[in-house]
Parts: structure tokens; C-alpha cells; sequence
């Protein structure tokens, strides 16, 4: 999917995010929008980061294929 | 080293019709001395495996038909001047002769071609097939769709293609561990040398782009000569990484070899670990803690974003009440100033009464002191004076009053009463008017 989000995306807006706040222009409503969309990205790249984070997992080609053809 | 004792001569085989047996020391040296005796010649072919020992350097030389293991001595070779060792696929000429190094107890028998002379002819067939598929591809511009796929800073799941129990295998894992990266490996093992690997690898990584899991997949074989790693500039291989989804990086060899497949593919990299850590370009736990410093910022500013406005408000509210407390200081001051005047008024208004008052007792005890009486009777004296002098007096005593009867001015005179003419005499007892009415007698 084209607009499914990625760690990359994430963390940029998170940037841009915290550049808009850290600048104080923005006002209390603009504020708490940032800040509720900024912790949705949060927990969305601790997610991330947690998904690889579990421990390594190796499977072989040979697994994955049957795997996908079941 | 033990002495070596002359063996035994055994029995021969039952029934062969070859002659022996013979020891076959004597045999290997007989062998170098036949194989001595051959002409010697001139060969071209391709260098390939070129080492460097103590006394020889040696490497193969080979071409389509077959090769020949090759030595010569190190002084002769280094006379040359090449610059180093021979590049594998070099064109050489080398002229020689067959030798064998017939061994012993202890060290192996060796054939080898004996080159004496050495002549670098130009550039391999090997290497010119390379450059040549390498201008091919690029031309039809394979060598970017790979380069622009996106590459994910922190992927789930990770193909790898090298071969099984490789080093490579473990490079990968160690570059892996670290970044920080325990997600999913999916293995796909297969041969990284000789005719069979080309095929090998391309399957696979067929097969890993087609699981929609795997973001991105390393090929990783350790360095050998450029015939090892030929099957990694296999034109199939080539164009179907070209065309894969996910993106391929790339290590195989040294940095000094360059195949195809680090041209086709999104990255090359020079050594497996290099190549793990360019599939996971993020550092992990460097990653947490940044997610973990962004939540703390953001905390902080919501907290901020409410409390400093509250805070604001609060001032704000505060402020008409300071203003109302303000203004009844001020009045209560000026309160207290006026009373304080008044008072102070009051104050000196009783005084200047008080000595007022103590002048005007002053002035009356001063009135109402020892020569009073002394005053009395010389009034009542002056009071009768003035009684006796009282004209009623008189005219109780018999006498009258002659008054202008129109004014009522005294009459002194006759020459008054004549002008007069119309006169009132008064008496004690009353008065009545008269005229006159001649000068008299």
C-alpha cells in the first residue's frame, strides 16, 4: 500500500513536529493537535523498534515458501 | 628426523605383466627427468590464483580447452616488474616447460609448468566479456532501478542469499547484532562458486523478492579470484536483480573485485557486516532512545501548552481584583489623610478658642474687679445731676414751655414767638395752643 506509513515517515514528521513546537508559534489548539498526532507517531515507532527488538528469528527460504504456499 | 630405512622389496602383483615393483621415490625422480626432457615452449592463456611464496610464485594459466598449474622463481618473476601480482584473467604469455617435484615421506609431489619467461599480453577474454555485458547493461540503464528503489531505515524481515556454514553468514549476523537488529532472517542458502551458483542465486532471490515480508536482501560471499566470483556477473543474475522489487545489497569479494551484480544492485558494500549494516541503516537502540526523547518533548509540550496558559489565565483573572484592592488601599489612605486632617483642624480650632476664651475670662474677671462700686456711685452721682437739670422738673415747679406749634422747636424768645405766631405752651399738667396776637405789653 502507497500510503501505508513507514519508520522513516514517521520519524520525519515527528521532527517537523517537535521543529512547530519547539518554536512556540504554535497556538494551544495547534499545540495539543501536534501533541496527540506526535504521540500516535511515538508509539508507532516504538512499535517498530520493538518489533525487531524481540529477538532474532531465522526461518529458511525453504520454511517461508512452504509457509506462503499453505 | 629418523634415519629413513631401505624397505623391503614386497611381492609383486600375481599375473600383472608390468615390471616392478619399484620404490616410488625412484619412480617420481625419473618422471622429473622425463618430463624435463619435453621442449620447451610458449603458452598463452589467462593467469588466474596468482600467490606469492617463499622461493616461487605460482598460479594457473587457463583458457576454454584446459589449464596448466604454473610456477616460477620469485626473483625471475619480480624482475619482470608487473607492479605486484597478476590480476586474474590477465593475458599472459609464458614460456617453459613441464617440471614435477617428485615430493618425499614428508611433503606432497607437485606437477607444475616451469615458466621460465613472462610476457603480460593485455587484457583477459574474461575480464573484455565483463566490460563488455557491463556496457550492455548499463546502456539499457540496469543499473538504475535498483538504486531508486527506497530503502527502509528499520526493516522487519531480511533475505540473505550467501552460502551455508559461510563466513559470510556470520559477518551478516554480526553486522546485524550491531545495529541492534534481532527481527526476522530468512536464509537462502545456495553455492556462490562455480556453474551451478549463477542459477542458484538467481532462484533465490527470486523467491525471497516474491515474499511480501522480505524489505530488502543482501548477497554476501567472501573474496576469492575473479573466476570464483565469475557466476556473480552472470547476465541472467544481473537482469533479474535489476528488476526486483526489493532492493539487493551487494557483497561479494573485496573491494578490489567488482562484479556485476555490485553494479545492478541498490548497494555494494565490502564486506558482509558492511552489508548487514546498510540493510538496517538505522542504529536501534540510538533509535529508542531518540522515540523516547521526542515522547519526553511532546509531554513536556502539552504540559507547557496547558499550564503556562493557565497560569496566564490565572495572572489575567488575578488582575482586575489587584486593581479593585489597589484603588480601596488608596482610598482607605485617603480616608485616613482626611480624618487625620480634620482631626488636626479640630485640634487647633480648640486651641485658638480655648485662648479665646481665656482672653475674654481674663477681660471679665478683669471687668468684674475691686473698683466697681467706686464706678456705681459716680454714675448714680452724674444721674442725679442730670435729674435736676430735667426741664419736666422745671415745669413742675410751675413753669411752662412755649413750642413752635407747627415743629415743635423750643420757643426762646419773643421775637421766635412772634415769627411763630401759632404756638403750644406745655405745661406740668398738659398744654394748650396759643396765637399771637401782638407784640404785648
Amino acid at each position: 500500500m502507497a500510503d501505508e506509513l513507514t519508520y522513516e515517515a514517521a520519524t520525519a514528521r515527528l521532527e517537523a513536529i517537535i521543529k512547530r513546537l519547539d518554536s512556540g508559534e504554535a497556538g494551544v489548539r495547534e499545540t495539543l493537535e501536534l501533541v496527540r498526532e506526535g504521540r500516535a507517531l511515538v508509539e508507532f515507532c516504538a512499535a517498530e523498534l520493538d518489533a525487531v527488538g524481540r529477538g532474532l528469528q531465522e526461518l529458511r527460504l525453504e520454511e517461508l515458501v512452504a509457509r506462503l504456499e499453505a | 628426523m629418523a634415519p629413513s630405512r631401505p624397505q623391503p622389496r614386497p611381492e609383486g602383483i600375481a599375473g600383472s605383466p608390468h615390471a616392478g615393483p619399484f620404490p616410488v621415490g625412484l619412480y617420481a625422480a625419473k618422471l622429473r627427468e622425463e618430463l624435463r626432457k619435453r621442449a620447451r615452449v610458449q603458452l598463452f592463456g589467462e593467469a588466474f590464483g596468482f600467490r606469492a611464496g617463499r622461493a616461487k610464485v605460482f598460479f594457473e594459466l587457463r583458457d576454454a580447452g584446459g589449464a596448466l598449474p604454473c610456477s616460477m622463481w620469485r626473483d625471475a618473476f619480480e624482475a619482470l616488474n608487473l607492479g605486484g601480482d597478476l590480476a586474474d584473467g590477465t593475458q599472459v604469455v609464458a614460456a617453459g616447460g613441464p617440471d614435477f617435484y617428485p615430493g618425499s615421506r614428508t611433503s606432497s609431489p607437485a606437477f607444475s609448468f616451469a615458466v621460465g619467461e613472462l610476457r603480460v599480453a593485455g587484457e583477459g577474454d574474461l575480464l573484455a566479456q565483463l566490460e563488455a555485458l557491463r556496457r550492455g547493461l548499463a546502456a539499457e540503464g540496469l543499473f538504475a532501478p535498483q538504486a531508486r528503489l527506497p530503502r527502509p531505515a528499520l526493516p522487519r524481515c531480511i533475505g540473505v542469499v550467501c552460502a551455508e556454514g559461510s563466513k559470510a553468514r556470520e559477518d551478516v549476523l554480526a553486522g546485524l547484532r550491531r545495529r541492534g537488529w534481532a527481527g526476522r532472517v530468512v536464509w537462502a542458502f545456495a553455492p556462490v562458486q562455480d556453474r551451478r551458483a549463477a542459477p542458484a542465486v538467481t532462484r533465490a532471490l527470486q523467491d525471497l523478492a516474491a515474499a511480501p515480508e522480505v524489505e530488502v536482501v543482501v548477497v554476501a560471499r567472501g573474496g576469492g579470484s575473479l573466476a570464483d566470483l565469475f557466476c556473480f556477473c552472470d547476465e541472467t543474475l544481473c537482469r533479474t536483480v535489476a528488476l526486483l522489487r526489493v532492493p539487493v545489497i551487494a557483497s561479494v569479494g573485496h573491494h578490489t573485485d567488482r562484479t556485476l551484480l555490485d553494479d545492478v544492485a541498490a548497494v555494494s558494500c565490502s564486506t558482509p557486516t558492511h552489508a548487514a549494516e546498510a540493510a538496517v541503516p538505522l542504529h536501534c537502540a540510538q533509535a529508542r532512545a531518540a522515540v523516547h526523547d521526542a515522547g519526553a518533548r511532546l509531554a513536556g509540550h502539552a504540559r507547557r501548552a496547558v499550564l503556562d496558559r493557565a497560569r496566564h489565565l490565572a495572572h489575567l483573572s488575578r488582575a482586575p481584583g489587584a486593581h479593585v484592592a489597589r484603588e480601596r488601599r488608596r482610598l482607605h489612605q485617603g480616608l485616613r489623610e482626611v480624618r487625620a486632617s480634620a482631626s488636626r483642624r479640630a485640634r487647633e480650632e480648640r486651641v485658638a478658642l480655648g485662648e479665646r476664651a481665656d482672653g475674654l475670662a481674663r477681660r471679665a474677671a478683669a471687668a468684674s474687679g475691686p473698683g466697681a462700686d467706686a464706678h456705681r456711685s459716680r454714675l448714680e452721682g452724674f444721674a442725679a445731676a442730670l435729674a435736676a437739670h430735667d426741664p419736666e422738673r422745671v415745669l413742675a415747679r410751675g413753669f411752662a414751655v412755649v413750642e413752635e406749634r407747627a415743629g415743635g422747636g423750643i420757643i426762646a424768645g419773643a421775637g421766635e414767638a412772634r415769627a411763630a405766631r401759632a404756638l403750644r405752651v406745655r405745661f406740668a399738667d398738659g398744654a394748650v395752643d396759643a396765637t399771637v396776637d401782638g407784640p404785648g405789653g
